[in-house]
């Protein structure tokens, strides 16, 4: 599969529209990030994709046609659950001897799946005795067992320790690598962030934006913080470095201690470079800080 | 027919519940007092299908429902808790399979239960006796199975997991305990102006009811029934096997078409 691709995806619970005419695509080799306040639509979106969900109206497409959310659909899809909790009563061993067993995967992938999330010293031991983060990454070896085409993770980071991130991002990049596809839905924006390509960010069921997080940072149109650092530079220098930047007038100047900060738009930060350079031996160092994609969703979404 | 995942389904079910706890302890209840059962029988030397089997009946009546209800209350609900639900139900699999490999799988640790509590009062009665009490095996497994089937549709009904438990609670005490006691109550009021068919037909519309009924017709004979006041209007052997189905086959069928016609899992 090098191409899936939603149109139209509609889902109404009751009086709630839950999906309104959602579209996104997804190419072979990238990793979609879904992300959007509580109730935005994210894991309805997901559920359509598992056929979890019965949608009103939906079309999906891949590149050799039509795709219906049935069976054989079903065997392309890996799934980790958000905050899921297995049977306490099993071994991580058993329950992927399981999973193993209904994706007609050979029994050997088990111990190898185990290895591969960081497990494999507590496989037989009960799932009861395992914390939260063990059972994250029981769930990413449930999902990643039988090698799927696309790969769905609802929360994935939920109550990962580094060790655990790292397996994460690493099946990602394996993943991508591959020329498979990951969808993710996720609250953690930043971690997530240079794990993906593109961010799809849902509100009350619609797609508010969609692209990379450059092109997110780009629409939002927020600025960027330079910092220039004076250091032992004579005070009366650094007043005129002011000087020159407010007589400029495109950003907003602060001293804090021997740091000036300026925030100015993105395609004003060269500007703002030639004018430094014009007082030699002042900006002992210079340091460029895009917003955070946390910045970006607040300013999509509206929020102060 | 069953597929790959419904197989897998089934055999995850049993290993699954004869690792919980309150199942083993109630099974292992079971085979205890039904060991205790046979031990009185054999020290009293009385007839097995006088005082033996009856016990036994009495007591399977008792317990083998609420080992079946204690095994199925949580085959949907418990799975719809845990997030496990959509994991199962994104596998390559149909939810009505789903409810049939679950109800399956369940049935096969409940059959474990009921081998279990009747081997262990055949193995401690006389000789001679296990045959007769050989005969309580069957009835008994559709015993557990009815109550079974009940407990998977409570599970599809409820929304968290300990209403599942509570309904099933109040299910079996009123199924076991308190049924027979209405119909009593029914003939008082009626001053036992009820017709003796209706008598029976409520005596029988209940599982427990049904299967102490044949099984003191089987191992008692007639005049135990008409001492317990049922004289007429018994299900032939064709309606009692429709009657066992229906009780199999409906609870857990209900299950499915509930399931499968969620828009939202």
């Amino acid at each position: 599969m090098r191409r899936l691709q939603a149109r139209g995806v509609s889902v109404r619970f009751g009086s709630l529209q839950a999906l309104d005419d959602v579209s996104l695509s997804i190419e072979a080799g990238r990793a979609v990030m879904l992300v959007g306040p509580n109730g935005a639509g994210k894991s309805t979106f997901i559920k359509v994709l598992l056929g979890l969900v019965r949608p009103d109206h939906a079309v999906f497409e891949s590149d050799a046609g039509r795709v219906s959310i049935d069976n054989a659909w079903k065997e392309r899809i890996g799934y980790l659950p958000e905050a899921v909790a297995f049977s306490e009563n099993l071994s991580g061993r058993q329950l992927l001897g399981f999973f193993a067993s209904a994706r007609g995967v050979a029994r050997s992938r088990v111990d190898v799946m185990l290895e591969r999330v960081g497990l494999a010293a507590a496989g037989r031991r009960a799932i009861r005795g395992y914390s939260r983060g063990m059972r994250q990454r029981l769930g990413l070896a449930v999902a990643i067992l039988s090698t799927p085409e696309l790969l769905v993770l609802d929360e994935p980071t939920a109550g990962l320790d580094q060790e655990g991130l790292s397996v994460l991002w690493s099946v990602i990049a394996e993943w991508r690598e591959a020329g498979r596809m990951v969808i993710a839905s996720t609250h953690d924006l930043a971690l997530m962030e240079r794990r993906i390509d593109e961010i799809c960010v849902l509100r009350g069921g619609r797609v508010l934006a969609h692209g990379t997080a450059e092109d997110l940072r780009r629409s939002a149109e927020l600025p960027h913080r330079i910092w220039l650092e004076t250091g032992q530079s004579p005070e009366a220098k650094v007043e005129l470095l002011c000087a020159a930047m407010r007589k400029w007038g495109k950003g907003r100047i602060e001293r804090v201690g021997d740091r000036v900060l300026v925030e100015v738009a993105a395609d004003e930060t060269l500007e703002l470079v030639e004018i430094q350079s014009g007082f030699p031996g002042v900006v002992q160092g210079l340091r460029v800080e895009e917003p955070t994609l946390d910045v970006v969703y607040d300013k999509l979404l509206g929020v102060a | 027919m069953m597929g790959r995942v419904g197989r897998a389904l089934v055999w995850h079910e049993l290993l699954e519940r004869t690792r919980d706890r309150w199942v083993i302890v109630i099974s292992v209840l079971f085979a205890l007092l039904a060991s205790g059962v046979g031990l009185y029988g054999r020290s009293a030397e009385a007839d097995v299908a006088k005082l033996t089997g009856p016990s036994l009946v009495t007591l399977a009546s008792l317990l083998v429902p609420l080992v079946a209800l204690v095994l199925s209350h949580d085959a949907i609900v418990g799975e719809r808790e845990r997030n496990t639900l959509g994991l199962l139900l994104s596998l390559p699999v149909g939810r009505f399979e789903v409810v049939a490999a679950k109800f399956l799988g369940r049935s096969l640790a409940l059959t474990a239960a009921v081998v279990l509590g009747l081997g262990a009062a055949m193995l401690v009665s006389e000789a001679g006796g296990a045959a007769t009490l050989m005969t309580l095996m069957g009835p008994t497994l559709l015993l557990g199975l009815a109550f079974l089937s009940i407990g998977v549709l409570i599970s599809a009904l409820t929304r968290r997991q300990a209403t599942a438990a509570s309904v099933v609670v109040v299910v079996w005490f009123g199924l076991v305990f308190f049924y027979d006691l209405g119909v009593l109550g029914l003939l008082v009021i009626t001053d036992g102006g009820l017709p003796q068919s209706v008598v029976s037909a409520l005596v029988v519309g209940n599982p427990a009811g049904l299967y102490r009924v044949q099984m003191m017709h089987d191992l008692a004979g007639f005049e135990a029934l008409q001492d317990l006041g049922v004289t007429t209007g018994l299900p032939g052997a064709a309606a009692t096997a429709l009657l066992w189905c229906g009780w199999l086959v409906l609870p857990t069928a209900i299950s499915g078409v509930l399931l499968s016609r969620r828009k939202v899992i």
